[in-house]
């Protein structure tokens, strides 16, 4: 009930929006997700209960981005920053979306949110102002890459949202940044729709700093033929959440996930995907890594759906696990639940430290243990890293992880 | 073209045990309360200590709410509406078997179980339990020079009580789950096996469940320990007739091996599963557990379920020894509206502990079949491997095959490797066998029996027989 108390608190109720009344509504029900159900299962208490402890805050003070200045041929936005775009060139545009147009997206989405499921997007969208929400219309081709950034301020829950639609034959790179200050919570829900025939390349690195917090939700509706490929990467949170449901909307889309998550210290980051092919001759490649050290614990659980509906779907998903130390744990769970007969539908996982007979070789040819070790998990983050978008040539992302302390 | 119609005529094929014994039997009223249990444990003659026990846990039972995580739709069940003791009368001491009531061996005779002398032959012991009691066990002699002891769990509570009290309820604890405290409460009868010390038990032990009566629920607890460097080979069938009420069956099965010890336990349960429309059948509800105790043990877990309307079944290894090993292999076939829920779990405790799990699931109908395992490395069992498969097999565009491996480690060092896949038969297969003069069932009859191979090969022969047999009845009409 204080998470509802405190959004009202904060707000006479007057000032609410249409969507944030409605998301309310919902959450007066419920107001926290089911410990015991198997999404929240797992989530450690204290940790979740300290994301909501910070108070809401809708003002974005001035931040420093700890990343390179954009490049000339680059797009980028900062949710909340008052950006105001609307590019129209000669093969592409960039609009954004209409209030209404907003409004009435977000009411048809909740309608079937699921308390449980969507209780992120249903958090925040109702702590969300218009100005932390993003909406967009993309159309055209050639369209330079975008970059866009959330992040949240110290000792504040800030929530940003972000809207995006990529209309018929439309092709992009999409490089999503979600940061966290000192002692903050994020909360940060995406919604994604590719009509037919578009394509998108889409990142999304999460980097926290001390004692940062951080829900990520991303749902996306692909219509046919679409292609959507997603290369994320999350890291140096003390609490964090990346939940992905994708839908393919008449099944005839191509889907491909790429993810990983990096947990040292006591900090717990989890993945939640659902994919849900609603459609025949869906397709699905799916990769999820993880590395846990120190006491750090790190989960991924994923599921694939697959109707009577949707005959000829390929499916294959796989989760593998780095545990490197005796105090770290890792929680994997990839299920399948498949009701039409014509498809080819896998998943493996497996969980272990790094290779030892990799690591002997490389010592009998000179190489010290440390170099060893960074040289096998530099191949093993690279996988991921290759497929982010926009970022791989002027971020370097694996130096990062690798001397992360 | 595979042609669909003739896929679903194959899946057709009448439950064969379905008949009914009419002979006498003696029944308590329906109900369950503390009364029931007292009357339960005192036609029983048992001793306090589990009389004790009785109770405890059913005033743990009380408390607990049925499971539904599980996502198995069925009626609810009335605990109230069932019959907890239900035996048939005959002469109080049998001395040997032709004091049994022939009515009774001819109902296993026709189920093909080898009481009657002749069948000896086959050398496996068997103890055959009807309803609430064991009626007969075979081959008790030859067994005792070896120092084995397999009997009833009712007599053992009268001549082995101290293992009773020492063992019974330390692997499967009455609080466990909400089924094992029904069955904990009220149990009736069951198998008891001791291997002692350096003892290979000289032949194939066997327990063969039968429920006749239709409105009592059956609730038999296994319990078998294996001392120090012996091993045991045990088998367990099951069959009911076909009532349109669902029964009850909610047994516990507890094994305990210790150092060197290796115990290997194999089901084939054919259960009747409801006729087409889901009406009758039983409903599963099995709490299976091992515990690997001792150093270098081996619990083996075999089973193949074809049968009940919804069985919800996990037999699980606690491999707490170093360098115990836990094996799980499974065959699970649903048609119908049958629903079935299985799988296992292995938790490794001690260091160098290996396990390795194989199921195969085949759905066919509009049945659901989920494979739903745990795999957990704990803090201390370093050196550790599992290894997991799980293959699903779909006939029919109905038809849902589920998996949900659970998978755990706090151990950097150990390994732990999961693959699951889906198919169905394949056309192109079953095109070349028919072009090769194989008529169409027999080819589905070999497709599915080559997608089995794996764990029909860990099976007892007379199993595995059993077991082939049994797919290509519930497949493919006679072929087989």
């Amino acid at each position: 009930m204080e998470i509802i108390e405190k959004i009202k608190t904060n707000k006479s109720t007057d000032n609410l929006t249409e969507i944030q009344k409605i998301c309310l509504d919902k959450l007066q029900s419920s107001p926290l997700p089911n410990p015991k159900s198997e999404q929240w299962r797992l989530s450690n208490k204290s940790k979740f209960s300290n994301f909501l402890n910070y108070s809401v805050n809708e003002k974005n003070p001035k931040f420093d981005i700890p990343f390179p200045n954009t490049s000339r041929s680059s797009i980028r936005l900062v949710i909340g920053d008052d950006c105001q775009i609307n590019l129209i060139e000669e093969n592409y545009s960039i609009k954004q979306l209409s209030e209404d147009k907003l409004v009435k997206y977000l009411k048809e989405q909740i309608s079937y949110f699921d308390q449980n499921e969507n209780w992120s997007d249903l958090l925040n969208l109702s702590l969300n102002c218009t100005k932390n929400t993003l909406g967009l219309k993309i159309t055209g081709s050639e369209i330079p890459p975008i970059e866009i950034f959330s992040h949240a301020s110290s000792n504040s829950l800030n929530a940003k949202t972000l809207v995006i639609f990529l209309e018929k034959n439309c092709d992009i790179d999409l490089l999503q940044i979600n940061l966290g200050k000192d002692n903050s919570s994020l909360s940060q829900s995406t919604f994604f729709c590719l009509e037919e025939n578009s394509s998108v390349n889409h990142g999304i690195v999460s980097y926290g700093e001390n004692k940062s917090n951080l829900l990520k939700s991303l749902n996306v509706i692909q219509q046919k033929n679409s292609e959507y490929n997603l290369g994320s990467l999350h890291f140096k949170f003390n609490y964090a959440r990346f939940e992905i449901r994708i839908k393919q909307s008449e099944g005839n889309a191509k889907t491909n996930i790429k993810g990983m998550q990096i947990t040292k210290k006591d900090e717990q980051i989890s993945t939640y995907t659902k994919i849900d092919f609603n459609g025949p001759n869906g397709f699905l490649d799916q990769i999820n890594k993880s590395l846990a050290d120190d006491k750090s614990h790190a989960i991924f659980e994923g599921s694939i759906i697959v109707p009577k509906i949707a005959q000829k779907t390929d499916a294959s998903q796989l989760s593998r696990n780095l545990l490197l130390s005796n105090l770290a744990q890792i929680d994997t769970k990839p299920q399948l639940e498949i009701i039409a007969d014509d498809v080819k539908c896998k998943h493996g996982a497996t969980i272990s430290q790094l290779n030892e007979e990799e690591l002997f070789y490389m010592r009998t040819r000179g190489i010290t243990l440390t170099e060893a070790s960074k040289l096998q998990l530099s191949s093993y983050f690279q996988e991921i890293i290759s497929f982010i978008p926009v970022s791989k040539d002027r971020w370097d992302l694996l130096d990062k992880l690798l001397n992360e302390k | 073209m595979v042609n669909e119609n003739l896929v679903k005529d194959v899946v057709k094929e009448p439950y064969k045990y379905g008949f009914v014994t009419d002979i006498e039997t003696e029944k308590i009223e329906k109900g369950l309360n503390e009364d029931i249990i007292r009357l339960i444990s005192q036609k029983k003659e048992e001793p306090k200590f589990l009389l004790d026990f009785r109770l405890k846990a059913f005033k743990k039972w009380q408390k607990m709410k049925e499971p539904d995580w599980a996502g198995l739709g069925y009626k609810k069940i009335d605990y109230q509406d069932i019959i907890y003791y239900s035996a048939p009368k005959q002469k109080q001491k049998i001395s040997s078997l032709d004091e049994v009531d022939p009515k009774l061996l001819e109902t296993f005779d026709k189920l093909g179980i080898p009481l009657t002398e002749q069948k000896k032959l086959t050398n496996v012991a068997v103890d055959a339990v009807f309803d609430s009691v064991s009626i007969a066990t075979t081959f008790r002699e030859e067994l005792a020079e070896h120092g084995v002891t397999f009997c009833s769990i009712s007599e053992a509570v009268k001549n082995h009580a101290d293992l009773i009290e020492k063992y019974l309820g330390t692997v499967v604890p009455a609080s466990d789950n909400y089924f094992a405290a029904l069955n904990s409460a009220v149990f009736s009868d069951g198998s008891f096996v001791y291997i002692p010390k350096g003892v290979t038990c000289p032949m194939d032990l066997s327990s063969y469940f039968r429920i006749n009566s239709g409105d009592s629920g059956q609730f038999e607890r296994t319990l078998i320990i294996a001392e120090e460097s012996s091993s045991v080979s045990y088998l367990e069938g099951c069959t009911a007739p076909m009532f349109d009420t669902n029964t009850l069956h909610a047994a516990v099965v507890e094994l305990i091996a210790l150092d060197d010890a290796s115990i290997k336990y194999s089901t084939v349960q054919n259960w009747y599963a409801g006729d087409e429309e889901g009406i009758g059948g039983i409903f599963n509800f099995v709490t299976k557990r091992g515990k690997c105790l001792g150093k270098r043990s081996k619990i083996s877990w075999s089973q193949v379920e074809t049968g009940s309307a919804i069985t919800w079944k996990y037999p699980s290894c606690l491999l707490l020894g170093e360098e115990s090993v836990g094996e799980f292999y499974s065959v699970a076939l649903t048609n119908n509206l049958q629903q079935a829920d299985t799988g296992t779990k292995m938790i490794h405790i001690g260091p160098k502990t290996k396990s390795t799990i194989v199921s195969k699931g085949i759905s066919a109908g509009n049945s659901k079949n989920s494979y739903r395992g745990l795999v957990k490395m704990g803090t201390k069992a370093s050196g550790s491997r599992n290894y997991s498969q799980c293959d699903s097999m779909l006939i029919g565009d109905q038809a849902s095959a589920n998996t949900f491996p659970y998978i755990k480690s706090q151990q950097p060092n150990s390994e732990i490797e999961h693959e699951a896949s889906t198919c169905r038969i394949s056309e192109d297969q079953l095109f070349y066998l028919q072009s090769r003069g194989i008529e169409f069932e027999e080819a589905v009859s070999m497709m599915v029996s080559g997608f089995c191979r794996d764990v029909f090969n860990q099976l007892p022969m007379e199993f595995a027989a059993e077991a082939d047999k049994l797919l290509a009845l519930k497949l493919e009409g006679s072929v087989g």
